[in-house]
């Protein structure tokens, strides 16, 4: 018993340190094939649970959302039940790398950096980045913000990583969850809050006294499933999906059931990414 | 591991150390001063006061940091109280220690021989002399350890402060795997630096624990 | 100034929701409460031991469990084991893993503290009514060591409850989560939600811990 206990001990002392020392990360298959999903019948699915109308929770505790719809049909395609993991936006590439979920549907930008580390199936929506700000003080472009000013953004998005790279001198004020960086824009604590375009578009619609001053800023990227880097069988069957859903335009009765309400028409030919066919994927800047 | 990697993010996890430090250290001070005021109304017996700082002590020994930094800093402005993000780590910390300092200084008073204000008095001093240069340096004294178990707890209830947009050690950490998924590195470098700021205090507190056996480990 | 967001815990099942998500902070530290007892035993009676090795190897265990934040933990586990050796964990063991780790080590200290403070004369006494040591241990000194734990492994439990808030950033859908997500779906509805809803949660906390440490506190002065 006493050998156990030391051996025991030993090696939860040397969790950390191994965590430190060894080099290898030989985790990379751990992902699961289509045919090891289906015959687990569950199927583990990451989404937004505070990102309406993207990914949210109702009040009577369901998904609900533009993510969420699609990841419903692709459960029942499957003949799987789903298992949906509320993930944070810093955390999604960490899902699919350590095998935690299978997809990732929680309005993951493709991004070149993120494709080195995921796999991203067809798109499904455009976006780009927006910047909302209270119509008091409209923020219009980047000069707006002055030096001690603070934009809101949410860990982990390409809001982030853009402003990062492009405007270093801009001071962050960061959050780990998009209900906590709402509440806090709300409450004043930033002069503006950058993130997708779609996301501050919807914010300025449901809450007034907001104004998108900078509708559209980087590069018009895309919205897409990822898996786990190297999961072929399970992206292959995405992307057949994708593309036949289209010939049913499921995509655009997608919009029509979670983001009409919250949009209007106007937006539909915009964001709707129909068969992973984007209109401007060639040719945007960059 | 990827020694590059590691070599350009240390500059932005000394920024983190620093305001972690100089945050946590102000929360620490906060802690200090809530707890020492907290102790005197106890000790002095004030009415309606007293009662006040049972009331205070019993609500923040029993919520989480966590809960607590939520309320002030997303619920408060609701009803018009706006706090910065700094004020509230530091002062959200002050509240939390405050609750703690006054029972590890209650649990130090009570070590003092009853005899010994009873002494003091007789020798002329006032109720405040007394308290001030008789019970209260032997009362820090006998809470010696209990107080530094305290601070390394304040120190590491940092890490909560990614909630309140504050770029501490681990927000810093949570952040960079966000952005660019080199996640072993981000957390050794995190290991690494929770050991700069930490293990001094804790060698300290040990070596104090040793020469004064009566430790309130953390609680 | 609108209503502050009772109304909308009442919505649904959002408050049923909401007692789910503080059940599942009081199952994880529970659970791990209960673990942490019998490995802790076994772990201070061990600490008692002579042998420089076992006291080294013991000595940094607490070390890294006094220093290191539990948020830090729970990261490491829960992100870094998958990574170094391709386990995967839930997030619910995960955090289990973490609290044991943490609660062990403290009740093993108090264990070793409670042992070595039991005076020898005890144990001489045990032996000359002619007990084994063995039966010395079981009848006289356990008992006593026993009635001093349970009082500091009640606080423990409120500890851990108080930490289990903590879970909801590796994933896990606790109170504070729920907490967020009715938040979020109301939004427009109700925007001074969070002020509601985030007392609630810090009354709900208040609630379970406080009658727990006062319970620890009753015995503490009833056993003293």
């Amino acid at each position: 018993m006493r050998k156990n206990q030391i051996v025991a001990a030993v090696t939860a002392i040397t969790l950390g340190a191994a965590l430190a020392s060894s080099p290898a990360a030989f985790a990379d298959e751990a992902f699961r094939t289509l045919d090891e999903i289906k015959e687990s019948g569950t199927i583990n699915i990451g989404v937004f649970s505070d990102k309406s109308p993207f990914g949210y929770v109702d009040e009577n505790g369901d998904y609900q959302g533009y993510d969420v719809y699609l990841a419903e049909r692709l459960g029942e395609d499957l003949g799987v039940d789903i298992n949906y993991v509320s993930t944070e936006a810093a955390n999604r590439i960490e899902y699919l790398q350590t095998g935690k979920v299978d997809i990732i549907l929680a309005n993951f930008t493709v991004t070149e950096e993120r494709a080195e580390e995921v796999d991203f199936a067809l798109p499904y929506m455009n976006v780009a980045l927006g910047v909302v700000s209270p119509e008091d003080a409209v923020i219009e472009s980047l000069d707006d913000i002055g030096e001690d000013d603070q934009v809101i953004v949410i860990s982990g998005t390409t809001a982030e990583t853009y402003l990062v790279k492009n405007n270093p001198e801009i001071k962050l004020q960061k959050y780990d969850a998009y209900a906590e960086a709402k509440t806090a824009f709300e409450n004043g604590n930033g002069v503006a809050w950058a993130n997708d375009n779609t996301e501050v578009i919807a914010f300025s619609i449901e809450n007034e006294g907001y104004v998108v001053g900078i509708p559209s800023l980087g590069s018009a990227d895309t919205i897409a499933p990822a898996v786990t880097k190297g999961n072929e069988t399970l992206l292959n069957w995405i992307n057949d999906e994708i593309v036949a859903l289209g010939e049913e335009n499921f995509f655009h009765a997608d919009y029509e059931a979670t983001l009409l309400d919250t949009y209007g028409a106007d937006y539909e030919d915009t964001l709707v990414i129909e068969g992973g066919v984007a209109a401007g994927a060639e040719t945007e800047a960059e | 591991m990827d020694i590059e990697v590691i070599r350009s993010y240390i500059p932005l996890y000394r920024d983190a150390l620093l305001l972690t430090l100089r945050i946590g250290w102000q929360g620490v001070l906060w802690a200090f001063v809530i707890g020492l005021v907290c102790t005197l109304i106890r000790q002095l017996r004030i009415p309606v006061l007293r009662q006040l700082v049972t009331v205070y002590v019993e609500l923040f020994r029993n919520t989480p940091l966590l809960v607590q930094l939520f309320f002030m800093y997303f619920a408060l402005p609701k009803i018009g109280i706006r706090i910065s993000a700094e004020v509230c780590g530091s002062l959200g910390l002050g509240l939390l220690g405050g609750a703690y300092m006054a029972e590890t200084f209650r649990s130090g008073l009570d070590n003092i021989a009853p005899i010994q204000e009873e002494s003091a008095l007789s020798l002329g001093m006032s109720y405040l002399q007394a308290f001030r240069y008789v019970i209260l340096p032997q009362a820090v004294t006998a809470s010696m350890p209990g107080i530094v178990a305290n601070v390394i707890f304040l120190l590491k209830e940092t890490s909560v402060f990614s909630v309140i947009s504050l770029m501490d050690l681990m927000f810093t950490a949570k952040d960079l795997i966000g952005m660019y998924a080199k996640t072993i590195e981000c957390l050794t470098l995190l290991v690494v630096f929770y050991l700069i700021m930490l293990l001094p205090v804790s060698l300290l507190g040990s070596l104090l624990e040793r020469r004064m056996r009566r430790a309130e480990f953390g609680n | 100034m609108q209503s502050l967001g009772i109304d909308v815990l009442f919505k649904g099942t959002n408050f049923l929701r909401l007692l789910e998500g503080l059940w599942v902070a009081v199952r994880i530290s529970l659970i791990s409460v209960a673990i942490s007892i019998v490995l802790g035993i076994l772990v201070g009676i061990l600490m008692t031991s002579r042998n420089m090795a076992v006291k080294a190897i013991f000595r940094v265990y607490l070390e890294i469990v006094r220093i290191m934040p539990q948020m830090v933990l729970l990261f490491i586990v829960y992100f870094g084991t998958t990574r170094v050796f391709g386990w995967d964990l839930e997030a619910e063991t995960a955090a289990i893993i973490v609290f044991v780790f943490w609660g062990t080590a403290e009740m093993g200290d108090l264990v070793r503290g409670a042992l070595i403070s039991i005076p020898k004369i005890q144990y001489e006494s045990a032996a000359a009514l002619g007990m084994s040591r063995g039966m010395a241990f079981r009848y006289v000194i356990l008992p006593q060591t026993i009635r001093r734990l349970i009082p500091l492994s009640i606080n423990l439990i409120t500890r851990m409850i108080k930490t289990t808030s903590l879970v909801m950033m590796i994933g896990i859908v606790e109170v504070l989560k729920v907490g967020q997500q009715i938040i979020e779906a109301n939004r427009k509805v109700s925007p001074n939600a969070a002020f509601g809803v985030f007392a609630v949660i810090f009354l709900m906390y208040f609630l379970i811990c406080w009658p727990v440490s006062r319970l620890a506190v009753w015995l503490e002065k009833k056993w003293a």
